[in-house]
């Protein structure tokens, strides 16, 4: 047997791990586009703050894809899938054959059309390590602005405040999230930014970047703001034409059943890029966090050795910007709800958002909340109504 | 029945809950959204920590090392009875 496994990250390495355990003589593929053996993105923060050392951030070692016989290719991307004969096209040339074959490629960052030195993304090891060669470049003179409105302006805002470097934050919706938040909690993580300190601008695009090699600054349609390094977080984007060429279904993502099977035969597909019927919520997700992507690399492992089995996770995603907890649980799509109760208030300092669908709690976001989180993840899981629970 | 030492760094955890959805016998959130450790299940009101000793099958410890492999900030560390560190490896 042999299982070809696009992607190094999380999803693919669990998978390959899991893979390995149920099928000791399989012959078992990574392709991987880093050169890193598998490393931990959500200890990346920790390591830019200094909390854990570098080597600290790795979970496996080159020597373990030897020792668990996985052939482990790295710097090498898929670009080919010819789901007929089988086999996956490399950018190094190669053709790798598969019975089973595994796509967890994650996604891309979005990224800004110009570049400066001083332009930074929060996705690898690398981009870790380039931020903390601008800080130190930079010593005293940085000045920091943050470019979106999610997780991972959230991780900029707390590095920055880390080193004491004054943050401007511009996103271009009324406030962060808003795919998830409503405004009354959008204005309690604004009221939070701005007494720690930041300067913060809504409903701003930015339209160009100021500097000739290095960073000076940005401009925006709200004015231009002086900025050394400029942090990137507008989101991720999965590489899909590749699979769209196959003959693949996508949407956002792989489109996949509950199972994480694809529509073309013995393909399967985890992580960030799956989209996935989720038997739980009753909709169609995509997450983009390491729970969902380690627990579907196990799932997806026990469907490609035979055993198929339904992926069943209420996920959740915890961060915090400038001490404030904010916990992701379930399906948190407002469009997607029929109705978004709201416990709490800006004043009282924690706001949870409880989404409702048909009759049934399917989601919920925390803010300053964290007692509620069993509660709601108990009611998601059991499908019970908003009715049923019992929020102070 | 092993016995091992089950330990949380709530320096590195950040309330991602992997262990708790693996082991929530042994791990559970508490309101700092930090992963305290249970004894199966039980935990006196008194006595929270993020430190103890448990008596285990062989089966829980596979499983509390499960959720400790799972942690994203690797935040969990585990023991065995002669203090030699079983996860993460060194």
């Amino acid at each position: 047997m042999k299982f070809l496994i696009i992607g190094g990250g999380v999803a693919g390495t669990t998978a390959a791990e899991e893979l390995r355990k149920r099928d000791a003589s399989a012959q078992i593929t990574i392709l991987s586009e880093e050169h890193h053996p598998l490393y931990s993105r959500v200890l990346l923060p920790h390591y830019m703050k200094g909390k854990v050392p570098r080597e600290r951030v790795f979970l496996k070692r080159d020597a373990w894809y030897a020792s668990q016989n996985i052939e482990w290719v790295t710097g090498v991307l898929a670009q080919h899938l010819d789901g007929r004969n089988k086999f996956v096209g490399g950018s190094d040339g190669r053709e790798y054959p598969y019975d089973k074959l595994l796509i967890a490629t994650g996604g891309e960052v979005r990224s800004l059309d110009e570049d400066l030195r001083g332009v930074s993304y929060l996705r690898t090891l690398d981009d870790a390590d380039h931020f903390l060669q601008l800080v130190t470049e930079q010593g005293s003179r940085a000045r920091g602005v943050v470019y979106g409105g999610g997780f991972i302006a959230c991780e900029y805002i707390n590095l920055f405040k880390h080193m004491s470097i004054p943050t401007t934050v511009v996103h271009r919706g009324p406030h962060f999230w808003t795919r998830s938040l409503l405004p009354e909690a959008g204005e309690l993580i604004a009221k939070t930014l701005k007494m720690g300190g930041v300067e913060l601008h809504e409903n701003t695009s930015l339209q160009s970047l100021t500097g000739d090699s290095e960073l000076q600054g940005i401009m925006t349609s709200g004015g231009e703001f002086s900025a050394t390094i400029l942090g990137v977080g507008i989101g991720i984007e999965p590489d899909l034409s590749w699979l769209r060429q196959a003959g693949m279904e996508v949407g956002t993502g792989v489109k996949a059943n509950e199972f994480l099977e694809t529509n073309i035969p013995d393909v399967f597909t985890a992580g960030d890029i799956a989209e996935f019927d989720d038997p739980i919520t009753g909709r169609q997700l995509q997450i983009g966090n390491w729970m969902n992507a380690m627990s579907q690399g196990r799932t997806v492992a026990k469907s490609m050795t035979g055993e198929q089995t339904s992926f069943q996770l209420v996920s959740s995603y915890a961060t915090n910007v400038l001490g404030l907890e904010i916990i992701f649980v379930g399906d948190v799509e407002r469009t997607a709800a029929e109705k978004v109760h709201i416990i709490g208030s800006v004043a009282d300092g924690g706001i949870t958002q409880v989404f409702e669908r048909a009759g049934r709690i399917v989601g919920g976001v925390l803010i300053g909340r964290n007692t509620d989180r069993a509660s709601i993840t108990k009611a998601i899981q059991e499908k019970q109504p908003f009715s049923s629970l019992n929020l102070l | 029945m092993p016995r091992i030492r089950v330990m949380v760094d709530p320096d590195l955890c950040i309330g991602a809950a992997s262990c708790v959805t693996i082991a929530p016998e042994t791990f559970q959130l508490n309101e700092e959204n930090k992963a305290w450790v249970f004894d199966h299940g039980q935990e006196p009101e008194d006595r929270h920590t993020y430190e103890r000793w448990l008596e285990v099958t062989d089966d829980e410890k596979e499983n509390i090392i499960l959720a400790a492999q799972s942690c994203p900030t690797l935040a969990i560390f585990i023991f065995d009875e002669a203090g030699v560190q079983l996860f993460p490896e060194i």
